[in-house]
């Protein structure tokens, strides 16, 4: 809390050294001189779809705004924060960036972006806000204050290969809708067809938490509770060995985790539980070769699944009035109708203003040709956070627990002791 | 020191006699400068950070220069000690050196000395094919090595299944993802060894090897007796170079093939202390893990200099 403050004291001190009357900064209502902010990008890093959208995005928002030059930084999603924060202890300021939800308490606490509602003024943030879905704004806030504006949003989806459900004698019309079915299909496509069954992206080293959390939460449980770390025990701990158990049944692939999207688009793989910001790359790498469709999220028998948020918020960190202007003008941009149109159907995330889904000038069209979007929207309604950890050790607890994880699920021991361990290890670091 | 020796290296009264010598004795800032260029560079990237390493390895700190550090005294090594991981990460560690042996030594030595006797083209080609791949670049070989293993469509593995052996998770099971990654790292590393080899056996003074012929020696002998005597220094070289840095030259094939995974079974002790620094920001782990390394190979080095002292013949 002391930190905050002082880090508070500090951008604010250094913005007010920059004003001529050493005057509160406050932004001024628009951009009017040229302008240049820097955005921290992942979705540019990649090969895939979301960089072409992202591009024509900004280009679109330089040509509103000629007087504010975009500078890009495409960085991947998993070292993007490590670069942030590189760049600014190396006195290079970040404006804008784009950053996962794991990092938020670290980002709000540590790294010292800015909460909306101390820059914008209330009136002009509460117009921008009205009809973003709630839920999501409710994620990036730290202390009750907006850190982090939702940005880009997918739940993880089960994307299954028809032509393979039906060289294995199943039928593609009715996908798996339980942990259960994921078994017996799983263990079919093996049997009869010799590729790989079923495979979540939860383990590889871009994935983060969120398809991990996903389906431990479905079953009830929970990583931490505060500052106590849960993920051993019972209903988090069964859901991992539900997982286990079909490593050992088959029907639960051992590939490489770091390249299980690529065996999928290769049509090497059955069931992909993964996040809906791969749709329009896997659409194109199934175009021609195999039928590609989509399905909610398994459940465990009757409870109902708790789709997390795995994608992003936008951050602002400018201390210069002008290019906070500038970088909020970036952030209404990226989250307007307009964006999240391109967003939706040119990358596959959620559209967090739900009022265009249907608005023939919008996503009305696209949704008509694609209904097989719609399982990814029906889950918006039940979004269940990602939980991110606290404290300065967050990141070494989240990789004992993904590393417990891996192990439990592919390692030989027994996998409720080999949680059960790291989360004992993992407890020692937590606040 | 160094005026003592200059003293007694030249005769006493010549020292007193001439000027010269006495503002000899006062230059001697003039060396000092031609060094410091070198100290300076050795200071600032090799012994200010060891020292700054040493002192981080006590507090927690997230690298960030608006967080505290905090004092921690012993309690980074004594975690580092407790975790599974370091110890798994040490052996690996020790695996990955035993297994460049045959790659980095062995095999480069005998390919030298017996690439020694052809001739012409067939001499260049063998030798060029043989270092190819030490100017692939890292990432790229990498890359080329995960095509050719990848576990659906890689060449190697469906010619192995084609043979009847099945599919080898070769990148993926962890009882095989330390062997693969030593072997693409050694692969690496012959070409290098066969060029320093081949450079030193083309140095040895043929009237030796004329001279053992005269008197009838066996082409093996002539190896035994001469070749390998006069290419120890080459050899031990080599060897102390395995074994100290032999770990570190797999670092890009595991950030690139398997981040150390599956289940940690290709992960060593300088991939681990990278991954506490910048991938979990902990500086302090980071650095206690560092310096456990730097103390262990420190030992090491020292052994492997006094072996080069001990064993090596130089032909003078």
């Amino acid at each position: 809390m002391l930190r905050r403050t002082t880090l508070k004291l500090m951008a604010t001190l250094t913005a007010a050294s920059m004003l001529p009357f050493g005057a509160l900064a406050e932004m001024p209502a628009t951009v009017e001189k040229p302008v240049t902010i820097s955005f921290y990008n992942y979705n540019l890093a990649s090969a895939s779809a979301g960089a072409d959208a992202t591009r024509e995005l900004l280009a679109a928002f330089e040509k509103k705004f000629p007087n504010v030059k975009v500078e890009t930084v495409a960085v991947p999603s998993n070292e993007i924060i490590n670069r942030v924060q590189a760049d600014i202890v190396a006195g290079k300021q970040p404006d804008v960036a784009q950053l996962t939800f794991r990092d938020l308490i670290f980002i709000a606490n540590d790294l010292g972006g800015n909460p909306l509602e101390d820059m914008v003024k209330p009136d002009e943030l509460k117009a921008h806000l009205r009809g973003m879905f709630a839920k999501g704004l409710e994620l990036g806030k730290v202390d009750g204050k907006t850190y982090g504006l939702a940005y880009t949003f997918s739940t993880p989806i089960l994307y299954y290969n028809a032509d393979l459900f039906k060289q294995a004698g199943l039928d593609p019309e009715n996908p798996p809708k339980t942990w259960a079915d994921i078994d017996i299909a799983g263990k079919a496509i093996k049997e009869k067809t010799g590729r790989n069954g079923f495979f979540p992206g939860a383990y590889g080293p871009s994935d983060g938490t969120f398809v991990y959390q996903a389906i431990v939460m479905s079953n009830g449980g929970r990583v931490r509770e505060g500052n106590k770390l849960t993920f051993a025990d019972q209903n988090a701990a069964e859901a991992v060995k539900a997982m286990r158990d079909m490593v050992g049944s088959g029907a639960h692939a051992k590939i490489d985790p770091a390249s299980a999207t690529d065996t999928f688009a290769a049509g090497n793989l059955g069931m992909f539980l993964y996040t809906t910001a791969t749709l329009s790359s896997f659409k194109k790498a199934a175009a021609g070769k195999f039928d590609l469709r989509l399905a909610p999220m398994p459940s465990f028998g009757e409870k109902p699944t708790a789709p997390t948020n795995s994608g992003s918020a936008l951050f602002v960190f400018s201390k210069d009035p002008a290019k906070q202007r500038a970088s909020y003008e970036l952030l209404k941009f990226l989250t307007s109708k307009e964006a999240y149109t391109v967003i939706t159907t040119k990358i596959g995330y959620l559209p967090l203003r739900l009022d265009i889904v249907d608005d023939p000038n919008y996503l009305g069209a696209w949704v008509k040709d694609n209904p097989m979007f719609r399982a990814n929207l029906e889950q918006l309604n039940r979004l269940t956070p990602n939980v991110a950890f606290p404290g300065p050790n967050y990141r070494q607890v989240e990789k004992m627990m993904m590393d417990s994880v891996r192990e439990a699920v592919f390692g030989s021991g027994d996998p409720v002791a080999t949680l059960k361990a790291a989360q004992v290890q993992g407890q020692d670091l937590m606040p | 020191m160094t005026d003592i020796q200059a003293d007694l290296a030249r005769p006493l009264t010549l020292a007193r006699a001439t000027p010269a010598a006495r503002e000899r004795g006062t230059f001697t800032v003039l060396p000092w400068l031609y060094l410091t260029p070198a100290l300076v560079l050795l200071m600032v990237w090799t012994y200010i950070p060891l020292v700054e390493a040493f002192q981080l390895s006590f507090y927690q700190w997230n690298m960030l220069p608006t967080a505290p550090q905090r004092f921690v005294g012993l309690r980074n090594y004594q975690r580092l000690m407790a975790l599974p991981e370091m110890r798994n990460a040490l052996w690996n560690t020790l695996y990955y050196i035993l297994g460049l042996f045959p790659m980095s030594v062995i095999i480069p030595l005998f390919v030298a000395i017996w690439t020694q006797d052809l001739t012409g083209r067939a001499r260049m080609i063998y030798r060029a094919l043989i270092f190819v791949p030490m100017i692939v670049a890292p990432v790229v070989a990498a890359i080329l090595w995960r095509w050719l293993l990848n576990e659906d469509q890689g060449l190697i593995t469906l010619g192995l299944e084609g043979l009847g052996l099945g599919r080898i998770g070769f990148l993926t099971d962890p009882k095989y993802a330390l062997a693969t990654l030593t072997w693409i790292t050694g692969w690496k590393l012959i070409g290098f060894s066969t060029l320093l080899f081949s450079a030193a056996n083309a140095g040895i003074n043929p009237s030796y090897i004329e001279a053992a012929r005269i008197d009838g020696a066996s082409r093996w002998g002539i190896i035994r007796d001469i070749r390998l005597p006069l290419l120890s220094p080459t050899i031990l070289l080599l060897s102390m170079m395995t074994i100290l840095f032999g770990a570190q030259w797999s670092f890009a094939y595991i950030n690139v093939l398997t981040n150390g995974g599956p289940l940690k079974s290709t992960t060593n002790i300088f991939y681990l202390l990278w991954e506490y620094g910048f991938q979990t920001m902990s500086a302090g782990w980071s650095s206690a893990a560092g310096m456990i390394a730097f103390a262990g190979f420190a030992v090491i080095a020292a052994g492997c200099m006094w072996l080069m002292k001990r064993y090596a013949v130089y032909d003078n």
